[in-house]
């Protein structure tokens, strides 16, 4: 007797049957990719929109360095700063937001150059998300040394910005432009940090005698892009100061 | 008792056969593509590169010249006492790290520095000061010029942390020095 001779496993038929029904399947998976919510839900729910998806370009860094160089200029040169800054301290404060100012004209030349466009304003995101809280904190709080804590804070929050910009810049001239600007904000934020806790004891992180932290000159071996914290206004119920963080731009607060 | 072949394993079965499922294949890679057109268009964009080994000779001469840097501060603290040897070793300490972070960072590929020191500090502690401030801004200075020419983006961030902080360094010993803080700051 003959064996039947099927030649292979898979015949034309099965094979017709299951490419099919894997056609099939593709396409319904397909019909079924939606923006819509695919989780059931009960009431009313908003539509998520999902956000335009934005290249992150020099121009864009740039743009975002002369708001932040707005800000700090601004924050510095507030009446609630000038006020309450002491004779010493307010003619360094004044020079530090004079030389802000000076820096934007760097960063046009910068912007044009590359055929963008420059940007006057101060970061609005960012003076909502703390600017203006630190300088509500320093008017009502009516303590001279909280301008030269702002003074630190500001100018180590704008050294973090280039420092943490040089990772996201695609031309390696541009990063070093970056850090320039960067570095001039670091030698300003030492002075600062000398001119509340001076001389060589001042260098490394300690505390006094009661164990609160005292204002370090060189805080780290290497820049830090942690949030800039500092303690400002009047000392509440409990004995404590209001802590404002500083983060250096992100993605939503970028100037597109 | 005959049986009759049902299908006959012929070349042009087998042709037919693939020529089908591929197509079947083909029709539904396409139809599948509206799903991943979204991850395609983000992998276009080009970013720069992380590493790169062309800039290893850059970063052997930051290499070097923070070597350098220890060796001159391991001069400098010899003759300091108290708060002043504290801030000066604190410093010493930073560019240890520095060095050690790109000997790590260019691991094998790291030349054998030289650890000459750059001056012989001496003096008073401004005196002492004013030399490492200048050669402070100096560092910064070279690895700031090497940020610009090298392309490895980790590399550029490493060397961004180092130049942040030895911006401060510079400025305060500025101070330390008996400048004032409109000098310091370097107007």
């Amino acid at each position: 007797m003959k064996k039947t001779a099927t030649s292979s496993p898979i015949s034309r038929r099965t094979m017709l049957r299951s490419s099919g029904a894997l056609a099939a399947t593709t396409a319904v998976l397909a019909a079924c990719s939606s923006t819509k919510p695919s989780v059931a839900r009960i009431g009313m729910s908003p539509t998520t929109v999902k956000l335009e998806d934005l290249a992150v370009t020099d121009v864009i860094l740039l743009r975002t360095a002369m708001s932040m160089e707005t800000m700090a200029a601004a924050m510095l040169s507030d009446s609630a700063v000038t006020a309450l800054a002491t004779k010493d301290s307010a003619s360094v404060i004044a020079a530090f937001a004079t030389d802000h100012t000076s820096h934007l004209q760097d960063l046009r030349v910068l912007i044009s150059a590359r055929n963008g466009e420059a940007y006057s304003e101060t970061n609005t995101k960012l003076m909502e998300a703390y600017g203006q809280n630190a300088l509500d904190l320093v008017a009502s709080g009516k303590l001279p040394a909280d301008t030269l804590a702002l003074t630190l804070a500001v100018e180590t929050l704008i050294a973090a910005t280039y420092q943490y910009f040089v990772s996201l810049t695609a031309e390696p001239a541009l990063r070093a432009d970056m850090v320039r600007l960067g570095g001039r904000s670091s030698r300003r934020a030492a002075v600062a940090a000398q001119l509340i806790n001076g001389g060589t004891a001042g260098f490394a992180p300690a505390t006094d005698a009661a164990g609160a932290p005292l204002v370090a000159t060189l805080p780290g071996a290497f820049g830090s892009l942690s949030a800039v914290q500092v303690q400002l206004g009047p000392v509440n119920d409990t004995g404590t100061r209001a802590t404002v963080l500083m983060d250096t731009p992100s993605l939503n607060s970028l100037i597109y | 008792m005959d049986t009759h072949q049902v299908e006959s394993p012929d070349m042009s079965m087998t042709t037919r056969r693939r020529l089908i499922a591929s197509l079947l294949a083909g029709g539904a890679v396409v139809a599948a593509a509206p799903l991943f057109a979204g991850h395609a268009s983000a992998a276009e964009n080009t970013a720069p590169p992380h590493r790169d080994a062309a800039d290893n000779d850059a970063l052997d001469a930051c290499l070097e010249r923070e070597s350098r840097m220890v060796a001159t501060y391991r001069i400098a603290v010899a003759g300091l006492t108290g708060d002043d040897l504290a801030a000066m070793t604190l410093i010493l300490d930073h560019h240890v790290a520095y060095a050690q972070a790109l000997k790590g960072y260019l691991a094998v590929e790291a030349h054998k520095p030289s650890n000459a020191p750059l001056a012989s500090p001496a003096g008073s502690l401004s005196s002492i000061a004013r030399q490492l401030a200048t050669l402070e801004d100096q560092t910064a200075t070279i690895h700031t010029n090497a940020i610009g020419t090298i392309k490895g983006l980790d590399a550029a961030t490493l060397l961004a942390s180092i130049v942040t902080v030895e911006a401060r360094h510079a400025a305060a010993l500025e101070l330390i020095a008996g400048s004032s803080p409109i000098a310091a700051v370097g107007n």
